[in-house]
């Protein structure tokens, strides 16, 4: 059975069918959201549970589509991308959970969303370039509309400049594919084949990697192109916020291990430390930039940019080294790392959400003490700020102690600087929840309510994963262990 | 020896079948206006046309010539028939609302019949003659198309599209005596000929670049493009801006893989053109306030697309490939947007709220003008990724670069028109019940050219 075919592509059957739903109640069209993205869900568990083999890819699944050029339909996981899968696959569903309430225009609303999951997904699973850009671009797409279409008072400029904005970064990308297509022998799309036998050297590898970097460094994003992401994010809907954030920031890292790392190795090695200093650099601005913030959507944006830098130090690591087993420590972490900040973070832009649509402010000074009124909120959000700040038993922490591991033993003097970051983010989350959870309570918002049943079950499920991958992180590692340790031949 | 010529005339005429059948398709809509008999003029260009097109599929993969080598029966030519006839069905079908009633209705669809041709001839030219008439037979159609509403913008918009296609025509066949004086031959295929002969064989391709380009609306030969579009009904700028210019494009490629080129630096100079056929379409696109008037711009900035694959050719099959899957892509996608235009109107304006009144048309529209930008699995991707691919082959990287940073600004350019698509309108405004029959037609073949880019590509 083509399971990870079925599984990607079940959201778009449920987008189709909405759009012939046109003018039905919004009841209607969030239950077939569901149940798509429960469905898909499903698949993504049944992926899972087939497993992988240790060597390159498996469950691959093809079809021709133009062979004379060598492109083909090609999808297949390894330990890198399962995980992935799952993640994206669950936040789908929690954000269309806690999406229930929205009635404007909702049948287009859900039926946009089940696209971005179909091209989320699709870009995790492809094994062919050509097929790999479609899907990267249609996420684009999809988020425009979510934004322009949903989001809060300034939204049409956010979602012109997020659409401008990375589409200029995903061109680089496109010439990046022609380039890998061009050198390769006998010609073909296929990323098996390539990451196989990486087919160039010298000059036309050290631009394939520059334009690689460029479109990831925008994705990811890494200063000084982040500044996309603030706009994006304030003017997002908060499920537009959580997907951006946990999943669309992850094409990019993830990008830089299926391509850079893995398509023009050489070349990454030779410039692995100039984009490790830009990862430090990009992960301890993010956090002094978080620190300056009084919004909270603002500062859970800017923490992103934090997280992601460490990602790209330690990816860079992975590729300087040598020893395999430094690698696999770092590329561990890292892909723990993608699904821990999906997670933690997807469960804070809901909480920072549900506190907007009963405050209409997210400004932290407007608000104090709030854990007497709505304690049930208050714990949650700083249940999700400890595990965002690093602390252990919760997710961030073994994926940042592999991280940092594997950077020590290739440039110690960069793992130092990046800790910095961390020590900072521990001080900007002990604040905010000072400012907004403790102290006293102002009039208005003592009669705030507190979660809703559809709330809970939208950010307990990531809360209680967050716990259990801090608890036993072997559930996601030993599966990435798979693929870390042959990433590289 | 007669006997000979008797059996070689009937081979030539049984693979002009196709463009035999649409000149009688024009002759015929023609004499049924004479009549009066104006009912008939769209079913019989519509039938007429896509019989011709029919026709053509038998031969796909013939790599020959007709009458003594002066028109080419090969993949490009046979393409541009599988291509441009069925454009003018469409453009046939969507004529209707706007010339049903007028006086003269059945002369516009055997003008379209008749240019097709020309088009045809263009994209099939094997010699220079071919060229000259190619470019005469499309111009003096285009010419009359635009000025057929015949009031004051009309007239004056053809006046100018006149002139100026005189002028380019009158260059072109100068410059093309001196190719004929350098070789000594007309055909195409003795341009080698011309080897050493820097002189001879610089003047005439200058004059050819100038007349291929004006009917291709290349900059800096497009001014009369955006008036043209413009002034003259929404269907007939969406005719000019495809088939006539792909005909010509067609005819540019063939010239570039016969011309050599230690002769002349003719990579170069279209290379150059194409750069500033984007970057000037896309600028200019971005302040237009007529809708017409930006998808005339945008027009001429897709041009400069088609020139890449131009540059490309002859050095590797993919620039051919991507000639082909760009035009058929161009086809569907310029001709759905334009006609999503005539039904909706010229004015930025109207467009506000479209899309939240009627959905279908919105959404068709939106999928029109990203692919027009490049973005998967839209059809214009699949032509783009070809280009550019082709252009880096040819060593051309510099000119995929300025590619593809012009579809980043192009993106601007549409979104001009999809954001106000989505917004609030500020008043209820009528639509006109249009045909969906074109955009919807066009929206199928601009969404599923990407699954069947093998067909397109599958050539010798």
């Amino acid at each position: 059975m083509p399971l990870i075919t079925i599984t990607i592509f079940t959201p778009l059957v449920g987008a189709l069918i909405l759009l012939g739903m046109r003018g039905s109640a919004p009841r209607a069209a969030h239950t077939v959201g569901l149940a798509a993205s429960g469905v898909t869900l499903l698949g993504a568990l049944a992926i899972w549970i087939r497993g992988v083999d240790g060597a390159g890819f498996s469950q691959v699944e093809e079809a021709a589509w133009i062979p004379s050029l060598e492109v083909a339909y090609r999808v297949g996981v390894d330990g890198v991308s399962v995980p992935l899968v799952l993640m994206t696959a669950l936040l789908f569903i929690v954000s269309l959970v806690f999406s229930t309430h929205i009635t404007d225009r909702a049948p287009t609303y859900v039926a946009l969303f089940l696209l971005l999951e179909t091209a989320c997904l699709g870009v995790f699973v492809s094994l062919d370039l050509i097929l790999f850009y479609v899907f990267w671009e249609v996420t684009l797409v999809g988020m425009y509309f979510i934004i322009a279409g949903w989001g809060y008072e300034d939204r049409q400029r956010a979602a012109l400049v997020f659409f401008i904005y990375t589409l200029l970064g995903s061109l680089p990308l496109l010439l990046a594919i022609l380039a890998l297509y061009l050198g390769s022998d006998p010609r073909t799309f296929d990323m098996r084949e390539i990451i196989a036998a990486p087919p160039l050297t010298g000059v036309a590898a050290g631009l394939t990697l520059l334009a690689l970097l460029i479109a990831f460094a925008i994705k990811t994003p890494v200063f000084p192109v982040h500044t996309w992401l603030p706009a994006a994010h304030v003017e997002a809907p908060t499920t537009g916020s959580v997907v951006l954030a946990g999943v669309l920031l992850k094409l990019g890292t993830y990008g830089l291990i299926r391509f850079a790392l893995q398509m023009t190795p050489d070349a990454f090695r030779e410039a692995a430390l100039w984009v490790a200093i830009v990862g430090a650099f990009s992960a301890v601005y993010g956090a002094l930039v978080a620190l300056a913030q009084r919004d909270l959507k603002r500062l859970v944006a800017y923490t992103s940019v934090n997280h992601m830098g460490y990602i790209v130090v330690a990816v860079a690591a992975a590729a300087a080294t040598t020893d395999a087993a430094t690698r696999a420590t770092a590329i561990d972490g890292s892909v723990l790392q993608m699904v821990s900040h999906g997670i933690v973070t997807g469960a804070l832009f809901l909480l920072v959400g549900m506190l907007q649509n009963r405050a209409h402010t997210r400004d932290m000074d407007a608000f104090g003490g709030l854990l007497r009124t709505t304690p049930v909120m208050g714990w949650l959000f700083i249940l999700a700020a400890f595990a965002s700040l690093g602390l252990p038993g919760l997710a961030h922490f073994p994926a940042e102690f592999q991280m940092f591991l594997g950077t020590l033993d290739v440039w110690p003097v960069l793992a130092a600087i990046v800790i910095v970051g961390i020590a900072v983010t521990a001080g900007l989350y002990l604040r905010a929840i000072q400012a907004v959870f403790l102290g006293e309570v102002p009039e208005r918002w003592a009669r705030m309510h507190d979660m809703t049943r559809a709330d809970l079950w939208a950010v307990v499920p990531l809360l209680v994963l967050t716990v259990l991958i801090g608890v036993v992180p072997r559930l996601v590692l030993d599966l990435v262990r798979t693929a870390s340790e042959v990433i590289l031949p | 020896m007669n006997d000979t010529m008797t059996m070689d005339m009937s081979r030539d005429l049984g693979l002009l079948l196709p463009e035999i059948v649409v000149v009688l398709t024009g002759v015929a809509t023609l004499v049924a206006g004479m009549l009066r008999r104006h009912a008939v003029a769209m079913p019989t260009t519509v039938v007429g046309t896509l019989v011709a097109a029919a026709l053509a599929i038998p031969l796909l993969g013939k790599e020959t010539t007709v009458f003594m080598g002066t028109y080419r029966i090969d993949d490009l030519a046979v393409w541009a028939k599988l291509v441009l006839l069925p454009t003018t069905a469409l453009v046939a079908l969507m004529a209707v609302p706007e010339v049903r009633g007028t006086d003269r209705e059945a002369t516009v669809y055997s003008l379209f019949s008749l240019t097709t041709v020309g088009a045809l001839a263009l994209a099939g030219a094997g010699d220079t003659m071919f060229l000259v008439l190619g470019t005469v037979l499309a111009s003096l159609g285009s010419f009359t198309l635009v000025a057929y509403p015949r009031d004051e913008r009309a007239t004056e918009a053809a006046m100018k599209y006149f002139v100026y296609g005189s002028v380019t025509s009158a260059v072109m066949i100068f410059g093309l005596t001196f190719w004929f004086g350098g070789s000594g031959s007309t055909l195409l295929t003795d341009l080698g000929q011309l080897e050493g002969r820097t002189l001879a064989a610089t003047a005439g391709f200058v004059a050819v670049v100038v007349g291929l380009g004006y009917k291709a609306a290349a900059a800096p030969f497009h001014f009369w493009a955006p008036d043209a579009y413009d002034g003259g009904p929404v269907v007939t700028a969406a005719y000019l801006s495809i088939v006539p210019k792909i005909g010509a494009i067609f005819a540019l490629a063939v010239i570039g893989q016969q011309l050599p080129a230690g002769v002349v630096d003719w990579r170069t100079v279209i290379a150059v053109l194409a750069a500033i056929s984007m970057t000037y379409g896309n600028l200019t696109a971005l302040v237009q306030t007529s809708v017409v008037r930006l998808l005339a711009y945008s027009s001429i900035a897709q041009s400069g697309y088609f020139l890449v694959g131009v540059v490309a050719i002859a050095r590797d099959e993919l620039a051919m490939q991507s000639l082909v899957v760009f035009a058929a892509a161009y086809a569907a996608m310029n001709l759905g947007a334009f006609a999503v235009a005539g039904a909706v109107g010229r004015d930025l304006g109207a467009y506000r709220g479209v899309g939240r009144a009627r959905p279908g048309m919105g959404a068709a529209m939106a999928i029109f003008l990203f692919s027009l930008v490049g973005i998967p699995p839209m059809a214009g991707f699949f032509g783009k990724v070809l280009l550019f691919g082709a252009a880096i082959e040819a060593g051309y990287t510099w000119l995929a670069v300025i590619g593809i940073l012009n579809s980043v600004l192009s993106l601007a350019v549409y979104l001009r028109i999809i954001v106000p698509m989505y917004q609030q309108p500020e008043m209820e405004r009528p639509l006109g019940q249009r045909p969906w029959l074109v955009w919807g037609t066009a929206l199928v073949l601009t969404l599923t050219i990407g699954l069947g880019v093998e067909y397109l590509t599958s050539m010798t």
